[in-house]
């Protein structure tokens, strides 16, 4: 770009003169490659002849146009970039008022609306994120945060006897053996949630946060406890919600049905979830299924991680916000239609592959997901198989598996 | 076609949560060490080439599982695909090395009548200041259940070519032998005589670079 700022101060009309290339006469010092082309050979080397020196002048005028071009282009190309961004930006405003001071003011009326419901579609803003998502998970374990502080307590309690011993004292109990592993295990996957974010490790501005979060949930839940993958699930509830309020979303999200099944790890309940995932999938890209089904790729590799962490650890974090967003408003429904609209998006790299590389790109998915694309193919898949819906698929199938169905057998 | 690898083996990777199972795989297949892992919910996937004589390449498909004992009802489903395991211990946990027993019998009960072959990795070394198990204790338990024993580290890669060529070579002299032997509907090997699909030739280049550092 250097060329830019001399050639740019020669100003307009200026290369064409026949003397321009002698240096001294040139209105702009030439710079290396330019110097060469442009410049007369030294005195004690025989002239270039005429026609190769207007050659030269021809390839050099070539280059500096192209460069212009391209120069020209980029900048339109910046131009547009931050048009997009402050359309965005302005959409963004736009929308967060429109959420603040029509929509969260009248939300039992409002929310089933067909517009809130577009609106909610196309991404909910960053500043009243949290607050929908509360609305929408709701509260149905009434939990206060009274309750979370008495939870709180009691998982502080606990780490401070726990802290103590530890050592030779081999007391084979597997109940206290396993709480305390659990809490161990708690302290080191905090330290690896969200990394690269540098705010939930230990110093990092949200860490005990994340800590009091989890802890308090293994006491109001020992039954449950800690599970790995619910690390990212506080995790994301803090980066929009209070501590109380991120606590509650927690607790009401993880005893939604589906997300029991799979912290629970309520293995068969899990298979009827994969299998009815499964009917949708061959219903929707009936190709690839029929490819997964060829390499033995069955749903349970990939999905695992997607359900667990909500797609937290597998989407870029803003992306996994647009995918809770409607998560949100649809119901683990939305998680196995995302799930099939990245299989969609990404429908024709997959069918190039073997069974290891089809796992190890959908256990860790492209850094760069285009959101817009990705929301248009999940638009794209039809939750209806057979004219019945999700729900009643999965009512179905799980009404089988009391019967003692084979489907469902491995 | 020509074939770029003789046979693939599926392994599973087991034992405890944190004893670094995921960061010995990254160091093997991608050959560094990494600092920060996310914990693995589920399972994970690597693979990668190993030559175990001149010309014979195996391929290694690696099946990293999640230590959490909540999920092992989810990965003791992928034991009966499997041919070899390694099966890793902390050296400076105690209640690793004693739950070792437990990951066995689990194994076990769940590939019978077939058997999975077993490499007791006993992981860490690097941190010999802290060890809780004697290499002289490991290597009886191993010997006792008929395995191998080696003593690595990810972080300062002793040893870890070794461990996953080691496997590879018992695995590969008990197919030679008709130990093992393929069977349809069985993953655990594969002969490599299938046409080659995207990515074979850069897995290639790639692990013979490894090999040469």
């Amino acid at each position: 770009m250097e060329y830019e700022t001399k050639a740019g101060r020669a100003g307009p009309g200026n290369p064409t003169s026949p003397r321009q290339s002698v240096r001294k006469n040139l209105d702009f010092e030439p710079l290396s490659t330019t110097a060469l082309i442009l410049e007369d050979r030294p005195a004690n080397l025989p002239a270039k002849p005429a026609e190769e020196a207007q050659k030269h002048r021809q390839q050099y005028e070539e280059m500096v146009a192209q460069a212009k071009k391209r120069e020209l282009k980029d900048a339109q190309k910046r131009k547009k970039q931050l048009e997009d961004r402050c359309k965005l930006e302005e959409s963004i405003g736009t929308a967060a008022q429109t959420w603040n001071q029509e929509i969260l003011p009248n939300w039992s009326t409002m929310c089933t609306s067909r517009r809130v419901r577009d609106l909610w579609w196309q991404g909910i803003p960053p500043s009243v994120r949290g607050k929908v998502w509360s609305l929408a998970v709701g509260n149905e374990l009434n939990i206060t945060h009274e309750l979370y502080n008495i939870c709180l307590a009691r998982a502080k309690e606990k780490w401070n006897t726990t802290a103590a011993p530890a050592t030779e004292a081999e007391t084979e109990d597997v109940d206290s053996s396993d709480r305390e592993s659990s809490l161990e295990l708690i302290k080191l996957d905090i330290s690896r949630t969200f990394p690269q974010l540098c705010i939930f490790q230990k110093g990092g501005p949200y860490h005990d946060v994340l800590h009091s979060i989890l802890g308090a949930y293994t006491c109001y839940r020992p039954d449950v406890g800690y599970v790995q993958g619910m690390s990212f699930i506080a995790a994301v509830l803090i980066l929009n919600l209070d501590t109380a309020d991120a606590f509650i979303a927690f607790a009401n999200l993880l005893n939604k049905p589906c997300q029991m099944a799979f912290f629970r790890v309520d293995h068969s309940l899990m298979l009827t979830y994969f299998a009815a995932f499964e009917v949708f999938f061959e219903e929707n890209l009936p190709k690839l299924f029929a490819h997964f089904k060829k390499n033995n790729l069955t749903p349970d590799i990939y999905l695992i991680d997607w359900i667990f962490t909500l797609y937290s650890k597998s989407l870029p974090l803003d992306l996994a916000c647009r995918v809770w967003d409607v998560f949100c408003r649809d119901s683990e429904e939305f998680l196995f239609r995302t799930a099939l609209g990245l299989l969609r998006l990404y429908q024709d790299v997959l069918t190039c592959m073997d069974f290891i590389h089809m796992a190890q790109f959908l256990t860790r998915l492209p850094d760069l997901i285009p959101a817009e694309q990705l929301f248009q193919h999940i638009a794209a898949i039809h939750m209806t198989s057979r004219n019945r819906k999700w729900s009643q698929v999965l009512q179905a199938l799980q009404k089988d598996q009391e019967r003692g169905s084979p489907v469902l057998k491995r | 076609m020509e074939a770029i690898w003789l046979y693939q083996f599926r392994l599973i990777v087991i034992g405890d949560s944190t004893v670094g199972k995921s960061c010995l795989i990254r160091r093997f297949t991608e050959g560094r060490f990494a600092q920060v892992s996310d914990p693995t919910v589920g399972v994970d996937f690597f693979s990668r080439l190993v030559e175990i004589e001149p010309g014979k390449r195996i391929k290694l498909q690696i099946w990293d599982t999640a230590g959490q004992e909540r999920f092992r009802s989810i990965t003791r489903a992928y034991y009966r695909n499997s041919v070899g395991g390694l099966l890793l211990f902390d050296i400076t946990n105690r209640r690793s090395f004693q739950n070792v027993h437990d990951w066995l019998e689990e194994a076990r009960s769940h590939v019978q009548p077939h058997s999975i072959v077993f490499l007791l990795v006993g992981h860490k070394c690097d941190l010999e200041a802290q060890r809780q198990v004697s290499r002289q204790e490991a290597e009886k338990l191993a010997g006792a259940y008929g395995m191998r024993y080696v003593e690595t580290s990810a972080r300062d890669a002793i040893n870890v070519e070794h461990a996953f060529t080691e496997l590879t070579r018992d695995i590969f002299a008990l197919v030679r032998s008709g130990d093992i032997t393929i069977q349809e509907g069985w993953e655990g090997v594969k002969s490599g005589f299938v046409p080659n699909v995207v990515h074979s030739s850069e897995e290639v280049t790639k692990s013979d670079r490894r090999c040469l550092c």
